[in-house]
């Protein structure tokens, strides 16, 4: 049972933030019980929303005097339980740190708070030609601090990178609630030790970043895209094989298997996929106008070469959206199969996709799960989506060790358990499966750098000393 | 010394310190041994003893960097040339690993082979080490279009200077498996640990790589088409200027890459030009080793940083200093400049006036010896504060001796 905060340290939270911005109302906290990863649930003691760095540094100042665990939240969309309460903490919200404080187009730098929303970067910057190019799937509402603190990747990152190639540079509340600057325009990564590099991905463990400053890239003139279609996975992944090889560098490279068309086809996103199709690939260049169509055709000829059935080529932006729209749309149209969804994550060397696919589908088969998956092929990184219903305990039980054997298939071909959504509460038992115990020592070792008592969100990434190697669905 | 022998196998005792290369470490007094080992278990077990016996380790790759050794105290130079040769490459997946030790063009060769390549390009690179690369973490201007050295390095076996191995990253683009440690050993210059091993990403060699130049009458007129350049709806692979290109008679020059198929690159050319009201010459025989290098011998090299749009400012500080070569990479905001001794009173102020900007100026000044790591950048106090910590989580000991510049 969760313990309410003190009175008189509800009071000093309140004078520092506002009355209305510190949530203690069982009612007002239930939202704040999980983030993406809705099977895990707990009640913080508070929530506390403040406003600015000087507002976080305060109250993780007033938080750590009285030696209470702080977790740090953006839009909670994350789904790895990164931003799970504990039942002991508070939960530090950047909701309302939504400005997007600077935009120099000339030097191609914008400066943010952590809450404002991936999307609404773009918006902002598009008038100066510019755009902020990781592109997570929830970007219409995840936030800067939340992909900082999880080094997001997205669709576009195949060509453009993830997160952590685009933060120049943080202004972090520390525990203690002290403010440092790291890196920042105008200085070398190559200058002293890269703590820009290491805070990004350190899932709210380190501290709060609540000034984040990214580099922007110029809009891409054209964008075509492809949707091809085929009648076996193996066959979709020898495609991508094909096309990397050939040295394209298509800024999208994502798959959908025979499951997931079904699904979306049956559900109010039907976007055209043929049911009866193996796999759907969908391809994306962007650029300069005038070569693009000579890649679209190169890629074209590898799916044809592969075995595609046909390959379909959007002629306007309403056509594109189209083509993408199974991929989109796909984790939407599987609520309408089973109540509950775990998303995956995983990466594997890109080359072992088909044989991975293909027992991640016995996996499917020997557990009686069924297992849906849409991925980041071009580069390596699957999301094998296992649905069932949580009311049923032995389904439970199925997904758990299903899971675990998909994570250990991964790591065994020189993968890892995750590419993009972070470790989190969820992936922590796995931890031993890429990672030794001196290693996870050094871990905890760096983490104590930043933070010595380990009161910013404990029990996330880092197995405890003794825990059991077991975790997944359920876990706790 | 003599329980090194004990711990090491006999292949991994090299020369005899007397009889050691004065290049290899010059103007140092002598180590008291020197260690060649073949392995990373050979490397942790040297680590483990190291800090146990109180002993310092100074790494040399190639050699290319070294800083000279004073002072008082034991150590002993580690060469890592026995960790070299390539150990996979998975041309398909474009991923390519190897000994910490192997040169540089041994890895460059291999990737052609199968029209791949690496594309960071700081100077001097065909001499190096790849560890020593990734220990020094200089990128080169092919970061416009390509990412920073360190989005290159996917994984990296390490050994912490009390004789820890860690596996840090992997072979796979996306990993998010526990927190970025490897982000902080690339550019550390050996002072968190020992690097035995990196896993590269690979890129196919781009169809047409063009070189356009356009020469001016002074870097900082060049300065401004370069700004242009860094704002243009293109982005080139690179754009530098250098105050001496031989393809130009010897006169400054700004010089843009452009990588892609030849429809693109030609309709890049067209678009570059429209922004920035020029036209670009076209020259193949534009030595991209002699722009990559410009100003990177000399007494004293300066590496000065700031936003771009500031660095008419750099440029006009750095002037102080008269020096004798001079790149400016405006799109990563970056100034190297060779230059003669100058007096500290001198190097504050450039210092100052460049930090008035928001900038930072950093020194390589071998002739200078501890000064120069004096003049150096100067973390904020909060930075400091973690630098020091994470300097005693991967080395408690404190014996990894880093090259200080």
């Amino acid at each position: 049972m969760t313990e309410p905060l003190p009175a008189a340290l509800v009071r000093q939270l309140r004078s520092t933030v506002g009355d209305d911005h510190v949530i203690t109302d069982p009612n007002r906290l239930l939202v704040y019980e999980s983030d993406g990863l809705s099977a895990y649930r707990v009640r913080p003691r508070a929530v506390v929303l403040p406003a600015s760095t000087e507002e976080v540094a305060e109250v993780v100042r007033v938080l750590h005097a009285a030696e209470i665990e702080i977790v740090p939240r953006g839009a909670g969309t994350g789904l790895s339980g990164g931003a799970l309460p504990t039942p002991d903490g508070v939960v530090v919200g950047t909701a309302r740190m939504n400005r997007v404080l600077e935009i120099d187009a000339r030097d191609r730098i914008a400066r943010v708070q952590p809450g404002v929303v991936n999307a609404r970067l773009t918006d902002a910057t598009r008038p100066h030609g510019l755009y902020y190019a990781p592109d997570p799937s929830s970007q219409s509402t995840c936030t800067l601090g939340g992909n900082v603190a999880e080094n997001s990747g997205g669709p576009h990152c195949l060509k453009y990178g993830v997160t952590t190639r685009y933060v120049t540079g943080l202004t972090v509340v520390l525990a203690g609630g002290e403010v440092v600057r790291l890196g920042g325009a105008g200085r070398e990564v190559a200058d002293g030790l890269d703590l820009v590099g290491l805070f990004v991905g350190s899932e709210g463990c380190f501290g709060i970043a609540t000034e984040i400053e990214v580099r922007l890239l110029p809009l891409a003139e054209g964008v075509r895209t492809l949707l091809g279609i085929f009648d076996t996975m193996e066959a979709a992944g020898h495609a991508v094989t094909s096309i990397i090889a050939s040295g394209l560098m298509p800024a999208a490279v994502e798959i959908v298997d025979k499951a997931t068309i079904r699904a979306v086809e049956a559900s109010v996103f039907a976007a055209g996929y043929p049911t009866d199709a193996g796999a759907a690939l969908v391809i994306e260049f962007d650029g300069t106008e005038e070569g693009l169509d000579a890649d679209a055709d190169r890629a074209e000829a590898c799916c044809l070469a592969a075995g595609a059935r046909e390959v379909r080529r959007a002629r306007s932006e309403e056509e594109r959206l189209g083509l993408w729209k199974g991929r989109k749309k796909a984790f939407g149209a599987m609520g309408r199969i089973a109540p509950d969804l775990l998303v995956q994550d995983a990466t594997v060397p890109r080359t072992r996709l088909p044989e991975v696919l293909a027992k991640i589908t016995e996996i499917g088969v020997r557990y009686d799960l069924q297992i849906a998956n849409v991925f980041h092929a071009g580069d390596g990184n699957l999301h094998p989506n296992l649905l069932f219903d949580r009311a049923d305990p032995d389904q439970m039980a199925r997904v758990e060790a299903a899971s675990h054997e998909i994570m250990s298939l991964c790591v065994d071909v020189g993968g890892t358990i995750t590419g993009e959504h972070g470790v989190g509460v969820d992936k922590r038992g796995y931890m031993t499966l890429v990672h030794n115990e001196v290693e996870l020592d050094m871990l905890r070792r760096v983490r104590r750098v930043f933070d010595a008592e380990g009161l910013f969100n404990p029990g996330k990434v880092i197995p405890d000393e003794e825990i059991d190697a077991v975790a997944g669905v359920g876990a706790s | 010394m003599e329980s090194l022998a004990t711990i090491l196998p006999a292949s991994a005792m090299a020369e005899e310190p007397k009889d050691m290369p004065d290049a290899d470490l010059p103007g140092s007094r002598r180590p008291d041994a020197v260690v060649r080992p073949g392995a990373t278990e050979d490397v942790a077990a040297l680590m483990e003893w190291a800090t146990r016996e109180g002993v310092g380790v100074l790494p040399i790759g190639s050699g290319r960097r070294a800083h000279p050794v004073r002072g008082d105290g034991r150590f002993v130079v580690l060469r890592t040339d026995g960790l070299a040769g390539l150990e996979t490459y998975e041309a398909a997946d474009l991923t390519l690993s190897a000994g910490a030790g192997t040169p540089f063009g041994t890895v460059a060769a291999a990737l052609a082979e199968n029209a791949q390549w690496a594309p960071f390009d700081p100077p001097r690179i065909d001499q190096r080490s790849l560890g020593g690369l990734v220990a020094n973490g200089l990128s080169g201007p092919l970061h416009m279009g390509y990412g920073e050295l360190r989005n290159h390095v996917l994984g990296l076996t390490v050994v912490t200077g009390d004789g820890r191995t860690l596996r840090l990253g992997g072979r796979v683009v996306k990993n998010v498996a526990g927190f970025d440690l490897l982000k902080a050993v690339v550019g550390s210059r050996g002072s968190l640990a020992i690097i035995t091993s990196v896993v590269l990403r690979a890129f196919p060699v781009p169809p047409v790589d063009r070189t356009l130049y356009v020469e001016g009458a002074t870097v900082g007129e060049l300065l401004k088409h370069a700004l242009e350049v860094g704002t243009a709806p293109v982005l080139p692979a690179s754009s530098v200027i250098v105050d001496a290109l031989a393809a130009a008679g010897g006169r400054p020059a700004l010089v843009v890459r452009l990588h892609g198929a030849e429809a693109t690159v030609a309709a890049d050319q067209r678009r570059l030009e429209e922004h920035v009201g020029l036209t670009f010459r076209v020259d193949s025989g534009v030595d991209h080793a002699g722009v990559r290098d410009h100003a990177s011998l000399g007494d004293v090299l300066l590496a000065a940083s700031a936003r771009p749009s500031r660095l008419g400012a750099v440029l006009d500080a750095l002037d102080a200093l008269t020096p004798t070569a001079l790149s400016v990479d405006s799109y990563g905001g970056r100034v190297r400049a060779a230059s003669a001794v100058p007096t500290g009173e001198v190097i504050d102020s450039v210092r100052s006036r460049i930090e008035d900007v928001g900038g930072a100026l950093r020194l390589f000044a071998p002739s200078m010896d501890g000064r120069a790591a004096e003049l150096s950048t100067r973390p904020r106090p909060g930075e400091q504060a973690l630098v020091e910590g994470l300097r005693s989580a991967f080395d408690p000991g404190g014996v990894l001796w880093p090259a200080r510049f």
